[in-house]
């Protein structure tokens, strides 16, 4: 009985920043899957700590029996030795958020640019527009 | 014959005194007319800080609870400069003036972490052109890299993203960066305050730091990552307490101001019926000599 009350008060505490506004700060949450640039990965309470960079994708987190999916540029994600996540992502906005429409029109937008006879630094900007955009789209429709 | 003659020396001395008198009123109300003025200007000007203050510290907020997040990895990991490791200094500050003493804060801080150094000092980058004037003052020569168009508005992270990108590749080696920010402590009070962020190797090579896994590839990319989010966090804490130290400024101005203006009206109103009573005084003792 000592192990399982342990085990419920450490839990995973989550602060999920983003410049502009604070998702969570120090919550209890059961579990969140991360978009991590060196593969996917559910984040459990007790987990290894470890810092990972975040690719454009999805941040699900887990709490009880909602789950609430965002979608990230990019960031790190920091698992800490005491149970706590800290996941710093420079824009994070929640999935139903997205307009699929306003989506394809900018992805095409940048297949255009990167395609066109621009500088190498304007393709280079269109080509991570493009890499962004074709995860926000996948992330939208998937639901 | 003492009255007939005394009548003219007089009457001429009176009309000098009512000139002068005169002259001097006309003076008063255009000082007068002036500090009313400058009142109404500072009083509109602490109107406008003390919306911006609102709002600026809302973001303020929300930017220490980023920046706290993101520094939280130098504080488990007791991560401290290594030896000979060299320093840059940056000192977040804005462009504007009349805000109290924002800049000579920093500035002062600065200039007193810049004598006792934890290795040497790689160069001095000025956030704000205020700063720079400050900075100019006592380190010209190490001030390397200068930014300005900063304190119109809340900063953004592109802003702060783009200020560590040209740090990084200005071409001085980065290793400690000590950004010197104002600290905001209440709506009156704000101290000049360092945040460091480390290099890659005092980073592995800190204690608490072997317990993390992480990928060598994207080590780099957090180095940068936390200082661009460390200056972030100085830039909008910086520009809260400039806001905040704006408005106090500003309500000192129209106070000082309002008491100017009625020391002036009392002044005016003396004055003026001095001159009053001296035109009687003429006009009673002309009339008594007739």
């Amino acid at each position: 009985r000592s192990y399982a009350t342990e085990a419920a008060s450490t839990g995973l505490r989550l602060t999920f920043a983003v410049p502009h506004q604070t998702l969570y700060k120090d919550v209890n949450v059961a579990q969140v899957n991360i978009a991590a640039v060196s593969g996917d990965m559910g984040i459990l309470a007790s987990h290894v700590p470890s810092i990972e960079q975040l690719r454009p994708g999805v941040v699900e987190v887990l709490e009880g029996a909602a789950s609430k999916r965002f979608f990230v540029s990019g960031g790190f994600a920091t698992m800490n030795p005491d149970s706590t996540l800290n996941i710093n992502a420079i824009e994070a906005f929640p999935i139903e958020e997205f307009s699929s429409e306003t989506i394809r029109n900018n992805l095409a937008e940048a297949q255009r640019v990167v395609n066109s006879g621009a500088t190498e630094e304007e393709k280079i900007a269109a080509k991570i527009e493009v890499e962004v955009l074709e995860a926000l789209q996948a992330a939208v429709n998937a639901k | 014959m003492f009255a007939t003659r005394a009548q003219p020396v007089v009457s001429a001395l009176s009309a000098g005194v009512q000139t002068r008198n005169m002259a001097t009123l006309r003076e008063i109300q255009i000082r007068l007319n002036s500090i009313k003025n400058i009142g109404k200007i500072t009083k509109s000007m602490k109107m406008i800080a003390s919306t911006k203050v609102a709002k600026a510290q809302r973001s303020m907020e929300t930017a220490r609870t980023y920046g706290r997040t993101s520094g939280a990895i130098y504080t488990n990991s007791n991560t401290a400069p290594l030896e000979n490791e060299s320093e840059i200094f940056v000192v977040s500050s804005s462009d504007r003036g009349l805000c109290g003493g924002i800049h000579s804060s920093v500035a002062k801080a600065t200039r007193k972490l810049i004598a006792v150094p934890t290795g040497s000092i790689a160069g001095v980058v000025v956030l704000g052109d205020k700063a720079k004037n400050q900075m100019s003052r006592s380190n010209r020569k190490d001030i390397h890299l200068s930014f300005n168009q900063i304190g119109k508005s809340i900063p953004t992270y592109a802003e702060a993203s783009a200020a560590a990108d040209t740090i990084l590749t200005s071409g001085v080696k980065v290793e400690t960066t000590t950004v010197v920010y104002n600290m905001f402590h209440s709506a009156i009070a704000y101290e000049a305050t360092p945040l460091r962020s480390y290099s890659l190797e005092a980073l592995k090579s800190a204690e608490g730091f072997s317990a993390y896994e992480l990928d060598d590839e994207v080590l780099e990319n957090y180095r940068e990552f936390l200082l661009a989010n460390n200056l972030y966090w100085a830039l909008v804490e910086g520009h809260a307490s400039e806001m905040s130290a704006k408005r106090n400024a500003m309500e000192n101005a129209t106070k000082n101001a309002g008491d100017m203006v009625d020391r002036l009206t009392m002044t005016y109103n003396r004055t003026r019926q001095a001159a009053i009573t001296s035109e009687l005084v003429d006009i009673i003792t002309g009339a008594s000599a007739l």
